[in-house]
């Protein structure tokens, strides 16, 4: 399972248009933010003190949330690919076991959402530092590294059940273009959450990725928050952080952090549940 | 001689198709079996069957003594099957993607390292071990898809129309390979061809048509069975010739100045060259080829008679 695990992140990284596509939503977004949505949600928001540093720190968290699910959903295309290709041939003809290779696909996944993340995670301190904004700490690195692994668990998962959906590469390069697109709505990474209607503000919340965004911002843009609204009300603060996505107003009652680290867990477990299930009836 | 391999009934539909419509044939060990017959005949169905990839609706198929459906796990290890397309990693190295197929069948990474050098010693690539498999002519994959197909030492190697696409050289040296292969080793090899010739080297041939099995035997058993070795005949002399031919009772076919008389075998040819002389203008004697079967079988019908076996 570790070799055919290996063999997975090893595809992923050889194929340097696998790796692009992976960051393409990334990429657009920052794209985007530079153009105009880092202008927008500013004007959109009164001045404060540090405003800047809280903004590009929120922005950060938003990428790495979406990048947990891009890298984690071109690396199961490798699933598709190998299942359009015909190697299911070649490896079901050996005597590896079915869930030994499924196993080697989802840890092949995990790795490299990780890997990924981890590696947007530096250079986003890099970019902090080169921007002059105060760099994350160690310990917050930790922190963030920790998050990375419960929101490329959840995303790992909820690909996992799509992929038993996709028969054909082309297919599926088109669901990864639609959900890289969608993603950077469905998490309120290109709008705050607080700027978008109600119904879609229920579906932001009842998205798995908002509860990791929510947790990257929480970290990464507490030391920002903590300078923006020393002299402010608490009950502004509040108001803020419910604006931004750093946690979520459910029914008046306002989410912790471990609401949305038990409810990333939660949906990790269920979604692998699914696929499980999907998979055994499959393969009937 | 024991079978490694027992086909008995076997037939798989897929909706109102019938793939594989009730054959039996058996493989014996350290045979080099041939399974012809032309694209949709129902080849690879049947490979699929004793590969344990496809289930079959009926019969049963016995390798090494392994019943398919019953001891998949096992017979999977007594077979190293090279599939008709390329179905390892491009943008891996040769190694690394013997590595990791050797990773399949449970081994150590201490007996994967032995075992990926016995087998790039076997199919000589050393020279092309360390690139990426995506870089490499058809002939050399061919050559690492058998490496591969050898990794785990099994004691069945089947081939699934091993040489489609390639140039003649790299057939006729991926040939030379899997021959040896099999006289070094004793390995049985099963193969699957539209080559006729390719089947010529076999000790056993079984020729598929629309899912039966229409004929089976040694080549030289199709040979003399749907084939027959031919005299030519050119000749100024038609009329003479005819009736003489006639006379001496021998069939034969005309067709212009051209008689083709059909012998039992090429030497009898010899006393009919020696009688006619003088009414020959130039001959040929040509021995019937497994080419001439395979056009003789899909050509028309032919069922499948018992007396062949």
């Amino acid at each position: 399972m570790i070799a055919f695990a290996k063999r997975n992140i090893l595809l992923y990284f050889r194929d340097k248009t696998t790796v692009f596509f992976s960051l393409l939503a990334v990429i657009i977004l920052i794209g985007l933010y530079v153009l105009f949505l880092g202008e927008m949600t500013a004007k959109g928001l009164p001045d404060f003190p540090a405003k800047k540093a809280v903004l590009t720190t929120w922005f950060i968290a938003g990428i790495l949330a979406v990048t947990s699910m891009t890298t984690t959903l071109a690396s199961f295309g490798i699933l598709v690919e190998d299942r359009a290709n015909k190697k299911y041939m070649d490896f079901y003809s050996s005597p590896i076991s079915r869930s030994r290779l499924v196993g080697g696909y989802i840890i092949s996944a995990l790795v490299v959402g990780f890997i990924m993340c981890m590696i947007t995670l530096l250079a986003s301190n890099v970019f902090l530092f080169v921007s002059g904004e105060g760099v994350l700490s160690v310990g917050k690195m930790i922190a963030a590294g920790g998050v990375i692994i419960l929101s490329v668990l959840a995303s790992g998962s909820m690909v996992l059940l799509l992929v038993s959906f996709f028969k054909t590469s082309n297919a599926f390069a088109a669901a990864s273009t639609v959900i890289g697109t969608l993603l950077g709505f469905l998490a309120g990474i290109y709008i705050p959450i607080g700027g978008l209607p109600d119904y879609i503000q229920a579906v932001v919340k009842l998205f798995p990725v908002s509860h990791s965004a929510a947790l990257f911002r929480q970290l990464i843009m507490e030391a920002p928050l903590l300078e923006a609204f020393s002299t402010a009300p608490v009950t502004m603060k509040q108001a803020f952080e419910i604006d931004m996505g750093m946690l979520y107003d459910i029914n008046g009652k306002k989410t912790t952090l471990l609401f949305s680290i038990m409810y990333l867990i939660g949906t990790t477990l269920l979604f692998f549940g699914l696929s499980l299930l999907v998979m055994r009836r499959k393969s009937k | 001689m024991t079978n490694i391999i027992e086909v008995n009934g076997l037939s798989k539909s897929f909706g109102n198709i019938t793939a594989v419509n009730d054959i039996s044939f058996y493989v014996e060990k350290g045979a080099l079996f041939s399974f012809l017959g032309t694209n949709g005949a129902g080849k690879s169905t049947t490979i699929s069957i004793l590969l344990t990839l496809l289930q079959q609706d009926s019969g049963f198929v016995i390798v090494n003594g392994y019943t398919v459906g019953k001891n998949d796990r096992a017979i999977r290890r007594e077979i190293g099957v090279v599939f008709q397309e390329s179905l390892l990693d491009p943008l891996l190295t040769v190694k690394e993607n013997l590595a990791i197929r050797g990773s399949f069948y449970g081994m150590t990474r201490q007996e994967r390292s032995i075992a990926i050098n016995r087998v790039i010693d076997i199919v000589d690539i050393h020279s092309i071990s360390n690139r990426p498999y995506g870089k490499l002519s058809g002939g050399q994959r061919r050559r690492v898809d058998i490496a591969r197909a050898l990794i785990h030492k099994p004691n069945i190697l089947i081939l699934d129309e091993p040489t489609t696409g390639l140039d003649p050289q790299s057939r006729k040296s991926i040939w030379a390979t899997i021959l040896q292969l099999q006289k070094e080793t004793g390995m049985t090899v099963f193969l699957t061809t539209h080559y006729i010739e390719e089947a010529a080297n076999s000790d056993y041939v079984v020729v598929m048509k629309d899912g039966s099995i229409v004929a089976k035997g040694t080549p030289e058993q199709l040979k003399n069975d749907y084939s027959t070795d031919l005299l030519t005949i050119s000749t100024e002399w038609a009329d003479e010739l005819r009736s003489l031919l006639m006379l001496d009772g021998l069939d034969f076919d005309e067709e212009k100045s051209l008689f083709h008389i059909r012998l039992s075998h090429t030497t009898d040819a010899i006393p009919i060259l020696a009688k006619f002389t003088s009414f020959i203008s130039s001959f040929e004697v040509k021995k019937s080829s497994l080419d001439d079967v395979f056009i003789a079988i899909n050509g028309k019908v032919v069922n499948q008679d018992d007396s062949i076996r």
